[in-house]
C-alpha cells in the first residue's frame, strides 16, 4: 500500500520513467507472446520457435537493465533519515522499489496481453482484416497458463534484479594491500629479497610511492613520525631516497622492500606486516560495519571516489574475440545474417554477444580516458570540471554507453551496411529493435540523470560560489561532445568490421 | 533618502523575506556593513541569520527592502547580474564544507579564481599561498575525501579567501567542528580577513564566536534586536506543566 502511495505522489519526470519501463515491458511481453503464437502455429518446427524465444532474451535483458536504472534513480526510494526512524529502513525501501518495478512491469505485461488478445480477435472481432491472424495463430485456442507464465517473466526478473541490486549492504572494508604469495603459492608473507640490482631497477621506487599512497592513504598524525610523513606525503619519484633515509631513522632497520608501506614508526606496524585478520575490521571488530554504516550517514564522511575502471584491456580483447567469431561465421557462403532465423545465425549471435560484452567492459575505461584527455593540458575551470566529473562518473555513464554503442553498431551493420538481398523486417523484428534501442537509450539518459542527482549538492555549492550556470551547462555539453567524438567513430568502426566478412 | 556613510560597503534597509512555503524569514531588517570590519550576525537557530546572508549576498531576492553594495542598488539587479557580482565581489562559506570531490585540494581552492578568468598558473600560486597560510598546505595534492572535516573547512575558507573578495559571507563556518578545531578555524579566518582588509559577515549562534567580531548584530525571529535575552520564566515549566496527565 505504501508503495502505491509513494508511486502515486511523484513528479511527472519520474512517472514518465515508470511509464517507459511499462512500455518496454509491454513490448517485451508482446514479443514473448509472439514467440508463443509462432510455436502454436508451427508445431512441426520446434527449433525455430526456440530460436525465436531465444531472440526475446535481448529485449528482455534491455528491459530489465532499464528497469534497474529507473529504480536506482527513483527519488521515492531514496534513503530518508526521517522515515528510517519510523521503520522505513533500507530493507523496506528495497522492497518498495522492487514492488514499484513489479507494478510498472506488470502494467506493461497486461497491456501486452490485451493487445495480443485484441490482435488475435479473442476480445472483439478480428482487427485489420485478419492481417495478424497468421503469425499469431488466431485459429488455435490460446493456452492461458503458457501466456501468463511468459508474461510474468518480465515483472519477476525485473523486480528480483532490482531487489538484488538495491539490497542493503554494509560498506566494504578497506581494500587490503596487494596479496603477496609466498614460496610455492603459500599464504605466508615472506620478505621480498633484494636481489642484485633490484634497488636501482627502473620503476622500483615508483611502486614504493604508489603502494604507500594506495595502502595507507592517511597515517594517523599523532602516532606517525613527522620525519617520515613529509617524505610519505610527497609520494613522488624524487622522494625515494629521502624516504629510505627517513625509514632508517624511524625504525632503525634498513627496510628496503620495494612494495612495503614503509612509513611506519618504531612501534607501529604497517598493514603489510601484520596478520591480514587484524587489518580487516570485520574480523577483529564485529561492530565495525555498523560503525561504517553510521559513518556513511554522517555528513562528515565523504565516500572515496571510484577508482579508474580497469576493464579496458579485457574489453578490447573481448571485442576482438567477438569480431573474430563473426568473421569465422562469415567464411561460409552465403553469409548468414542476423535477420535470418536459421541455426547458422547462432555463430553470428555469439559473435555479437561477445562484441557487446567487450564494449560494455571497455567503455568505462574509454569514458575515463575521455575525461582524462579533456582535463589534460593546463585546464581552466571549464575543462577541469568537465573532465574530472567525467572521470568520476566513468563507470556509471560508461556501461550504458557501451550497451548503446553495441546496439547502435549492430543496427547499423544490419541495416545500412548489409548488401545482400534486401532483408525484410517483419513487425515483430521492428518491435524488438525498437524495444532494445529505446530501452538502452533511455537507460543511458537515466544514468545521466542519476549522476546529476548524485552531484546535486556539489552543483548547488558551485552555484553559491558564483559559478555561472551557463558554464556548468557548457561543461555538460563538452562532456557529451567528447563522448560522442569517441564513441561515434567507435560505433562505425565496429559496425564496419562486423560487416566486413559479409562484403567479401 | 539619506545618503549612507562613505565607509559603508553594504547596507540593507527594511528587508522582508518570506519563504516559499509561507514561513516567515525576515521582518524588516536594516543593517550596514562597514569597510573591512568583521560583523557578526548572531541569534538563536531559526532567527533568520542564513536568510539575511542569502539576501545580502544576492543568492535570493528579498520581497521588500533595499540592498546597496558600494552605493549601487543590488535589489534591482537581475539574476545574471547578481551572479556576476557574487562571482567577482563576494565569497561564501557554507556551514559544512562542500568541496568538489573530483578535484584535489588546490584545484578546489583555485576554482573561484579560475571561474573569474584568472590564468591557471596564477590561480594555483594564490591558492597554494592561502592553503599554506591556513595550515593545509601539505594536503594540497590530496583529494577532499582524504582530509578531516576541520581541514576540509579550512580548505573552504582558503577557497573563499583566495580571490580576495570584497565581502566574505560566512554562514556558521564552525558549526560542525569541535571546540579546538573551531577556535583554530575562526582564528585563521579572522586573522586573514583583518590582515587583508576583507569585510566579513559572520553568522553565528555562538556568543564566543560573536565575541571575535568587531561588531555584532542580533537577530530574533527575523527582527533586529538589541538583546536576545528572552524573558526568564519565573519557574521552570517542568514535568508538571508539560505533562498531559495532569
Amino acid at each position: 500500500m505504501l508503495a502505491l502511495r509513494l508511486t502515486r505522489a511523484a513528479r511527472p519526470a519520474v512517472q514518465l520513467r515508470r511509464l517507459l519501463v511499462a512500455a518496454a515491458s509491454g513490448g517485451t511481453g508482446f514479443l514473448l507472446l509472439g514467440a508463443l503464437g509462432y510455436a502454436l502455429g508451427h508445431p512441426q518446427t520446434p527449433g525455430a520457435a526456440v530460436l525465436r524465444l531465444a531472440w526475446c532474451l535481448v529485449p528482455l535483458a534491455a528491459t530489465v537493465y532499464f528497469a534497474l536504472a529507473v529504480a536506482r534513480t527513483d527519488p521515492g526510494t531514496r534513503p530518508r533519515p526521517g522515515l528510517s526512524a519510523v521503520g522505513l529502513g533500507p530493507a523496506r525501501l528495497m522492497a518498495i522499489s522492487a514492488l514499484t518495478t513489479a507494478l510498472s512491469a506488470t502494467l506493461g505485461s497486461m497491456l501486452a496481453l490485451l493487445v495480443f488478445l485484441h490482435l488475435r480477435g479473442d476480445l472483439t472481432g478480428m482487427p485489420f482484416d485478419g492481417a495478424a491472424a497468421q503469425f499469431l495463430a488466431a485459429d488455435q485456442p490460446l493456452p492461458l497458463p503458457a501466456a501468463l507464465t511468459l508474461l510474468t517473466l518480465v515483472p519477476v526478473i525485473a523486480s528480483t534484479t532490482v531487489a538484488f541490486a538495491l539490497r542493503p549492504r554494509d560498506p566494504r572494508p578497506p581494500a587490503k594491500a596487494t596479496r603477496a604469495f609466498g614460496r610455492f603459492g603459500a599464504y605466508g608473507h615472506s620478505a621480498q629479497r633484494e636481489t642484485f640490482g633490484a634497488y636501482g631497477r627502473f620503476g622500483a621506487r615508483w611502486r614504493t610511492a604508489a603502494g604507500r599512497k594506495g595502502t595507507t592513504p592517511e597515517p594517523p598524525p599523532e602516532v606517525t613520525d613527522p620525519r617520515v610523513t613529509d617524505s610519505g606525503d610527497a609520494g613522488s619519484v624524487g622522494a625515494g631516497s629521502r624516504g629510505i633515509a627517513s625509514r632508517v631513522t624511524g625504525s632503525g632497520v634498513i627496510d628496503s622492500r620495494a612494495t612495503g608501506p614503509g612509513i611506519t614508526g618504531p612501534g607501529i606496524t604497517g598493514p603489510r606486516l601484520t596478520n591480514p585478520s587484524t587489518t580487516n575490521p570485520r574480523l577483529t571488530n564485529p561492530e565495525a560495519p555498523e560503525q561504517d554504516a553510521d559513518q556513511a550517514d554522517t555528513p562528515t564522511h565523504l565516500p572515496p571516489p571510484r577508482e579508474a575502471p580497469v576493464g579496458l584491456p579485457w574489453g578490447i580483447a573481448t571485442i576482438a574475440a567477438g569480431l573474430a567469431v563473426q568473421a569465422y561465421a562469415g567464411r561460409t557462403t552465403p553469409a548468414p545474417d542476423l535477420t535470418d532465423l536459421p541455426v547458422e545465425a547462432f555463430t553470428v549471435l555469439v559473435g555479437w554477444v561477445l562484441t557487446a560484452l567487450g564494449l560494455v567492459l571497455a567503455s568505462p575505461g574509454l569514458t575515463h580516458l575521455c575525461g582524462r584527455l579533456l582535463q589534460a593540458v593546463r585546464p581552466g575551470a571549464l575543462r577541469l570540471l568537465a573532465g574530472r566529473v567525467l572521470m568520476g562518473e566513468a563507470t556509471r555513464i560508461g556501461r550504458p554507453l557501451g550497451v548503446v554503442c553495441a546496439v547502435a553498431s549492430a543496427t547499423y551493420a544490419m541495416t545500412a551496411l548489409y548488401d545482400g538481398p534486401t532483408p525484410t523486417f517483419g513487425p515483430l523484428t521492428t518491435l524488438g529493435a525498437l524495444v532494445v534501442t529505446g530501452s538502452t537509450v533511455a537507460t543511458l539518459l537515466t544514468a545521466a540523470t542519476e549522476a546529476r542527482q548524485c552531484r546535486a549538492d556539489t552543483t548547488a555549492a558551485l552555484l553559491r560560489l558564483g559559478a555561472p550556470g551557463s558554464m556548468l551547462r557548457s561543461a555538460a555539453a563538452l562532456r557529451a561532445a567528447a563522448l560522442l567524438a569517441v564513441f561515434g567513430p567507435l560505433t562505425l568502426v565496429i559496425a564496419n568490421l562486423a560487416a566486413l566478412p559479409m562484403a567479401h | 533618502m539619506e545618503a549612507p556613510p562613505d565607509n559603508d560597503v553594504m547596507w540593507a534597509r527594511s528587508l522582508h523575506f518570506t519563504h516559499r512555503d509561507g514561513s516567515p524569514g525576515l521582518a524588516g531588517v536594516s543593517l550596514e556593513v562597514r569597510q573591512s570590519e568583521i560583523l557578526a550576525v548572531s541569534g538563536p537557530r531559526g532567527s533568520g541569520k542564513t536568510t539575511l546572508l542569502r539576501c545580502l549576498s544576492g543568492l535570493v531576492k528579498a520581497q521588500q527592502g533595499e540592498v546597496w553594495f558600494n552605493s549601487a542598488p543590488m535589489h534591482t539587479l537581475g539574476p545574471m547580474a547578481r551572479e556576476r557580482l557574487r562571482r567577482d565581489r563576494f565569497c561564501w562559506i557554507d556551514p559544512a564544507p562542500v568541496l568538489v570531490p573530483e578535484l584535489n585540494v588546490w584545484e578546489n581552492a583555485a576554482l573561484p579564481l579560475m571561474l573569474r578568468g584568472t590564468s591557471r598558473r596564477r590561480a594555483k600560486v594564490a591558492a597554494l599561498e592561502w592553503l599554506e597560510r591556513l595550515d593545509v598546505g601539505d594536503r594540497a595534492r590530496r583529494r577532499p575525501h582524504e582530509l578531516r572535516q576541520a581541514e576540509r573547512q579550512r580548505v573552504c575558507i582558503a577557497r573563499a579567501l583566495a580571490p580576495g573578495p570584497t565581502i566574505l559571507f560566512a554562514d556558521e563556518p564552525t558549526a560542525p567542528l569541535h571546540r579546538a578545531d573551531r577556535a583554530h578555524v575562526l582564528r585563521t579566518l579572522t586573522t586573514a580577513a583583518r590582515s587583508h582588509g576583507i569585510t566579513v559577515v559572520l553568522a553565528t549562534h555562538d556568543s564566543e564566536t560573536a565575541a571575535l567580531a568587531d561588531r555584532a548584530v542580533s537577530l530574533l525571529d527575523g527582527r533586529r534586536v538589541k538583546t536576545v535575552h528572552l524573558p526568564e520564566s519565573p519557574e521552570t515549566e517542568g514535568r508538571a506543566a508539560c505533562s498531559l496527565s495532569v
